[in-house]
């Protein structure tokens, strides 16, 4: 590595060249304010708030774009530099109106901070008191035009990011203004309501909707866990106050989405109308009635203990916490010998031989091909990935005979009968991944493995913790015929049951863990409750195989407990030496997905 | 030594910063011992004495042309200015009326609002007559000091009257006294 030599505030520094001033200042444990920069992105030097004087130059320069070289002398405080981000943030305050108590992000902005640090008072200059609209048009966040700054991270977020181009700067000088598209609606526009933008905003020109007044963030704690809606598991933070939660966020430091949330995992949770189930309720003449968790697992242990193996059937929701899976091979598989265990969704078969590869290699390819999944409505967040692959220069493949909404994005789409042509497409590149989910048709797995020798490939589970269930053994092979007794782990999974129900023999004893009051728990005799995504803990496995914790936010509403929890008590009261630790699960489970 | 004369007035606000002026609690006992409050909204003698006090502080932001004579009488009055509170410094509350302009603003106020029958404008000789911009105190006399907040702390208050009479002049509140809000 090359090193440079370089001096900042009298400080004799070596650093590697290559990197900006503020970088080198950064690693020293030197603090220069910045406004516009943001590590998650590229820098563009348009707030100047990070000016600093070096020796030689005709100007100030910004430190967040100016290349560190042999010999730098800088000064980030000298008195030039202190004069000139007063004047710097003056004519920022000036602009639109950043009166703090108006502001549903004071305590929380990054403007503010910075006219606190350098003292602005007052307003040095007029303010400009024309009125610019707010756009509420976005189900979940609002953009107050007012308080924007220009200084374009949401933009950058959206192209550099979610790959998404949807915002956009228009007009010219002071009328310039962030936009969404050719100049439209949010609500009207390709925003796919990621909240990267709100993510990255530094004043209080995007923010939530729903955590709107609800507390700063200095009243505000956040909870680092796994997002369980899809089978990326991204990792976010839980923002809680007073035991609610108000926000999710991603979380920058995760291996797997680096910051990145979409609608599904950052908003949608938030919004989740259905009703909780908050007690154990177990059926009594035709009505469930409420009972506590003793009685609970006392009829469990008896129906099961009185029901054969043969007679037993368990489905599991991929939604169920890796602890949980491996109770329930534990409890059913191991002791109780039974065989007839599923997953409430599909399963992608394995194709290749080798080791599956991670979701950083699909920016590094130059043809994706994606084959039966469709990324952009199930795993968001991986589409994020392939369209930020396509911007630097791959080319998509389509090949699913449903409609696809990457299809926009693809170079070309073709149904199921025409994958040997996307085969031999592919074929030709010299880095090629495929992406590819449960509903692939056996024509298509047979005719990718051609590639299994150039290509690199990535299973997207339509599930959220699918990928342990099949290292688990649950393979979707179950059956409710001639069933006794049937035990569904229901988690938080929209299931109604109703093609399930059917099949099922009307005497059978129908135990459900669910969240949520369904149709499913309303047909059951017993029902059993489960603790959320802001509530529970164990861990997870995503697509990929890699293995996070989830950590509890919140209390449990009512007697809620964890997936697992439950299994747990209930496999000590059905057998003793079933023993159970969170390690000897993850080390079993690593051991399975390797 | 004769005690340092400080005179308060307000301007268009809410008198949460003389409040908060008061929160400086059984302190004030203290400081009355060397500083004599001559005139302020809240005791007998509402204007600034004709011969002049060192120290003025003004609350509230400019609004109408009576605050321009009120802050203008102050200001020739008084040796140093303090302009206190987030409307005295920046406009505040006063100036979201800025953003629809001041006619809407008092069609809005005495007209349009729900409950009002028949309602008119107040216009008269007496009273001053509305700007069409509200601005922080600084746009029309000179300010020597800005404690912004809303209101400031008690202790912001305690902080700079102690220092003026140390024979020092805070520029700027340290950080833990300053906040706008």
């Amino acid at each position: 590595m090359a090193t440079v030599n370089i001096t900042i505030n009298d400080r004799k520094i070596t650093t590697q060249a290559g990197i900006t001033v503020l970088q080198a200042a950064r690693q020293e444990g030197i603090d220069i304010p910045t406004l516009c920069e943001h590590p998650a992105l590229s820098t563009v030097g348009a707030c100047r708030i990070c000016i600093v004087d070096i020796k030689g130059q005709r100007n100030l320069q910004t430190s967040c774009t100016f290349p560190v070289s042999d010999g730098l002398e800088i000064q980030t405080e000298s008195p030039p530099v202190i004069r000139a981000r007063k004047l710097v943030l003056d004519l920022l305050f000036s602009e639109r109106n950043h009166f703090c108590p108006y502001c549903e992000m004071s305590g929380s902005c990054e403007l503010q901070e910075l006219g606190y640090r350098y003292g602005i008072d007052h307003w040095a200059f007029p303010t400009y008191t024309k009125g610019f609209p707010i756009d509420a048009t976005n189900k979940y966040y609002l953009m107050e035009h007012n308080r924007c700054v220009l200084c374009q991270r949401c933009v950058r977020a959206c192209d550099e990011l979610v790959a998404n181009h949807t915002l956009g700067l228009g007009q010219r000088g002071s009328e310039t203004m962030v936009h969404a598209d050719a100049n439209i609606s949010l609500g009207e526009s390709t925003c796919i309501s990621c909240g990267t933008c709100t993510q990255v905003c530094p004043t209080g020109a995007l923010f939530y909707k729903r955590s709107s007044f609800m507390g700063r963030d200095s009243l505000t704690q956040r909870i680092k866990s796994t997002c369980g809606q899809c089978s990326i598991g991204c990792g976010m933070e839980i923002v809680t106050r007073g035991g609610n939660v108000l926000q999710i966020r991603g979380d920058w430091d995760a291996p797997v989405n680096h910051g990145l949330l979409c609608k599904m995992g950052r908003f949608e949770p938030l919004y989740d109308g259905r009703e909780r189930v908050a007690e154990p309720l177990l059926r009594d003449n035709e009505k469930l009635e409420p009972v506590s968790w003793k009685k609970a697992f006392d009829v469990m242990v008896k129906q099961i203990g009185s029901a054969k193996a043969n007679q037993t059937g368990v489905l599991a929701s991929s939604y169920a916490t890796n602890e949980a899976l491996y109770l329930i091979s534990k409890l059913f598989s191991d002791k109780l010998k039974v065989s007839n265990i599923g997953l409430l969704n599909g399963v992608a078969p394995q194709i290749f031989k080798k080791q599956q590869s991670t979701f950083a290699e699909i920016t590094k390819s130059d043809i994706i091909l994606v084959v039966s999944a469709n990324p952009a409505k199930d795993q968001p967040v991986a589409s994020f990935m392939i369209k930020h692959a396509l911007d630097k220069g791959a080319r998509l493949l389509i090949v699913d005979d449903k409609e696809n909404e990457l299809a926009p994005f693809a170079y070309m789409c073709m149904g199921t009968g025409d994958i040997d042509k996307a085969i031999e497409i592919a074929g030709r590149a010299a880095n090629p991944i495929v992406l590819y989910g449960s509903e692939i048709t056996k024509n298509s797995a047979k005719a990718i493995k051609k590639l299994e020798k150039q290509a690199q490939f990535i299973i997207i589970e339509s599930g959220v913790n699918t990928r342990a269930a099949k290292a688990f053994g649950f393979n979707g092979g179950f059956s409710p015929a001639g069933i006794k007794l049937l035990y569904i782990l229901q988690g938080e999974q929209n299931c109604d049951g109703k093609d399930l129900l059917k099949k099922v023999p009307a005497d059978a004893f129908k135990i459900v863990q669910s969240s949520f009051l369904s149709e499913l728990t309303a047909k059951a005799d017993l029902v059993l409750p489960v603790a959320i995504w802001s509530e529970r803990t164990g861990s997870l496995t995503n697509t990929e195989g890699c293995i996070q914790k989830l950590n509890s936010a919140v209390q449990p509403a009512g007697q809620a407990k964890s997936d697992w929890e439950v299994l747990r008590m209930l496999a000590e009261k059905i057998d003793k030496k079933i023993v159970f630790s969170p390690e000897a699960v993850l080390a079993g489970l690593k051991k399975l997905l390797k | 030594m004769a005690k340092v004369k400080i005179a308060t007035d307000w301007l268009a606000g809410c008198a949460g910063c003389h409040m908060s002026l008061l929160d400086i609690d059984e302190r004030i006992v203290k400081l009355s011992e060397l500083v004599e409050f001559t005139s302020s909204p809240i005791t007998d003698l509402k204007h600034p004495p004709k011969e002049g006090v060192t120290v003025g502080i003004l609350e509230g932001a400019i609004c109408n042309t009576h605050n321009i004579e009120v802050a203008k009488q102050m200001r020739e009055r008084c040796d140093i200015l303090i302009a206190v509170g987030d409307c005295a410094t920046f406009g505040g509350v006063p100036a979201m009326r800025n953003l629809v302009g001041t006619d809407a603003a008092l069609k809005r106020a005495y007209i349009d609002t729900e409950s009002t029958v028949d309602g008119i404008i107040p216009d008269s000789d007496e009273l001053g007559k509305p700007l069409d911009l509200v601005v922080g105190v600084d746009k029309v006399v000179k300010v020597d000091l800005f404690i912004p907040g809303c209101p400031p702390r008690a202790d912001a208050f305690y902080y700079a009257l102690t220092e003026l009479l140390a024979g020092r002049t805070p520029v700027v509140l340290p950080p833990e006294l300053f906040t706008y809000d």
